[in-house]
């Protein structure tokens, strides 16, 4: 059975994820039941802050660690009994891109075609279609250890795409990035995900969960605790926000008691309220002219759109950065 | 598994080992700190040894070589190959250290093609090492009477020692995942050496020194290397040169493969 008809068999999805558990030695309960599909062509995110379990899932999935439960398929291939076919489908671009940094970028290009059993000849043509598309011409003879953490992640990347796997692993591909390397990155990846890779994509960054992802899960402690698109996920929070910014702050006290007929009120950073409302951007005008006839002055007011830190902390009760711990024992 | 399917695999494993060889091998010999302990060291102490000991060829029961220089040599390339194989082992740890390991290991490739990869490329150092020393210690007055079928077969058994040692390094690294660790193995390749008749005959090493010699197959290997190099039984048999060789290369390689197993299934 090829890839297609493997994919198929299973709904049409590229990885089918049931009951995953990792349950360390020493009873860390890493990986806690998680259950998931991701279909052909899709994006898909999985946030969660350090310890959560994400590298962990992402380890199995890619057939480096084997679970201690539940079952999970790539491409139609099962991670644990059909591992070989399973690393044959996917690329993987692991935390921290661990490159050698006394090898050249060519150098390790070429490495990797042979890991995959192309001969010689068109791994080097490989290596410099590659080379072009991430923009590495001109460091290609250079080694590793001159090379900036953007060019080390663009390589990593090509190096993931040697053998145009169909599914694609990037545990945390933007962590430590500059903005400009983070937003080139993102562009690669649209690009890839247009040809009709399939993308896996483990991150903390809120943003980048958003900027990327068709659907985004989200796991803390081993568990998954939300799944939607972006959308569907900023809905679970409840009703939008104005954040009113007012000129004089200290009338805030007066201004909360007023605004509070037109919704719930709380304060935030900066000197400014946050209104939820069920009306939102059309309570802008009602707000403005309480507070006009009060004759309080206000400096700015914005529609505040859920966002995914507001998710996660309406799932779990924390928010994102306020967990940490080893994933690994 | 049909005979062509076995065929195309044994060729894609085949090119992964060659490429793992050719890695070892090319980033090894960038590394500053790797020449040092795998080729200067050894020669240094060449140069200490056959200079500040060569009195010794004097004592009843030394062996008439020519030269002291050409007696120890062997020694020596035996000194360069097991800090060679110390080396891979460190190359290793450093890969699981620094997460390249999980990029070997994440390819559609046999565990034992990983550990075969790095054993070829410490060979083909130990192959490296043979010629330097042996070009040195010509240089230095030796006279090899075994000729170039001697000094052939010298670096076949350096290649076979290298092997060896990488593989016992490679076992260690697999088992630990210790880079520190790793590095603080270097008094235990000086204990190997000198539980050998590296740079002395084994009848003027002392009793305990001697028994110990027995057992360790290293011995047999630089005894052989003698034997070849000035085409002597008396100084060593080069066929137990290799049968030594060999052995401790399948002992341990399947002691790093099994460790390798071992590390992948946790």
């Amino acid at each position: 059975m090829d890839s297609d008809n493997r994919a198929e068999a299973d709904d049409g999805f590229t990885i089918v994820v049931e009951g995953l558990e990792r349950i360390y030695p020493g009873g860390l309960r890493a990986v806690d039941g998680v259950d998931l599909a991701v279909s052909a062509g899709e994006i898909y995110g999985f946030l969660g802050p350090n310890g959560a379990g994400k590298s962990t899932t992402v380890r199995i999935l890619t057939t480096l660690l084997r679970p201690t439960g539940g079952h999970a398929r790539i491409a139609g291939y099962d991670v644990v009994k059909q591992a070989s076919q399973v690393r044959r489908s996917i690329g993987v671009a692991l935390q921290e891109a661990a490159l050698d940094p006394l090898m050249t970028g060519r150098e390790l290009l070429q490495l990797q075609g042979a890991l995959h059993g192309i001969r010689r000849a068109e791994a080097k043509q490989r290596a410099e279609e590659l080379l072009e598309r991430v923009d590495l011409v001109a460091a290609a003879d250079r080694l590793l250890n001159t090379y900036s953490g953007g060019m080390r992640r663009r390589l990593d990347l090509a190096m993931a795409l040697v053998h145009r796997p169909s599914v694609l692993f990037l545990d945390e591909p933007t962590t430590g990035l500059d903005p400009v390397s983070r937003s080139s990155l993102w562009t690669e990846l649209r690009k890839l995900n247009d040809e009709g890779t399939t993308i896996f994509l483990t991150t903390q960054y809120l943003e980048e969960a958003e900027q990327l992802a068709d659907r985004v899960g989200i796991i803390d402690h081993g568990k998954l605790v939300a799944e939607g698109t972006p959308q569907e996920l900023g809905r679970l929070v409840g009703e939008p926000g104005l954040y009113v910014k007012l000129i004089d702050e200290s009338q805030s006290d007066s201004a909360r008691e007023l605004l509070s007929v037109h919704g719930a009120v709380s304060d935030r950073t900066a000197g400014g309220l946050t209104i939820r409302t069920a009306l939102g951007a059309r309570a802008i005008a009602p707000i403005v002219r309480t507070l006009d006839e009060a004759q309080i002055e206000v400096d700015a007011v914005e529609v505040e759109e859920p966002t995914l830190d507001d998710v996660f902390l309406a799932v779990t009760g924390h928010r994102a950065e306020e967990v940490d711990g080893e994933e690994t024992p | 598994m049909s005979s062509f399917a076995l065929e195309r695999d044994l060729a894609t494993q085949g090119r992964v080992i060659r490429a793992l060889a050719e890695r070892a091998l090319r980033v090894q010999l960038r590394r500053a700190q790797f020449l040092l302990p795998s080729f200067l060291l050894p020669l240094l102490l060449l140069a200490v040894v056959a200079s500040g000991t060569s009195a010794a060829q004097q004592l009843p029961g030394f062996p008439a070589t020519g030269s002291y220089v050409g007696f120890v040599v062997s020694g020596t390339i035996m000194q360069g190959t097991l800090l060679a194989g110390l080396m891979a082992g460190i190359a290793i740890a450093g890969d699981i250290e620094g997460g390249f390991f999980d990029r070997l290991l994440s390819a559609p490739i046999h565990r034992a093609s990983i550990v075969l990869g790095r054993v070829l490329g410490t060979a083909l150092i130990g192959v490296v090492q043979a010629i330097l020393f042996l070009a040195v210690a010509l240089l230095m007055g030796a006279d090899f009477k075994g000729g170039v079928v001697g000094v052939l077969l010298t670096i076949m058994l350096a290649a076979l020692s290298a092997s060896a040692a990488a593989g016992l390094g490679a076992t260690i690294a697999l088992r630990t995942g210790s880079l520190s660790l790793m590095q603080n193995l270097f008094p235990f390749v000086f204990v190997l050496l000198f539980t050998a008749p590296a740079f002395f005959p084994r009848a003027l090493l002392n009793p305990v020194l001697e028994t110990i010699s027995v057992v360790n197959p290293l011995s047999y290997v630089v005894e052989g290397m003698r034997g070849a190099l000035f085409d002597s039984a008396a100084l060593g048999s080069v066929w137990g040169g290799f049968a030594a060789g060999i052995g401790s290369v399948i002992l341990t390689c399947s002691l790093a493969v099994w460790a390798m197993r071992s590390r992948v299934r946790s």
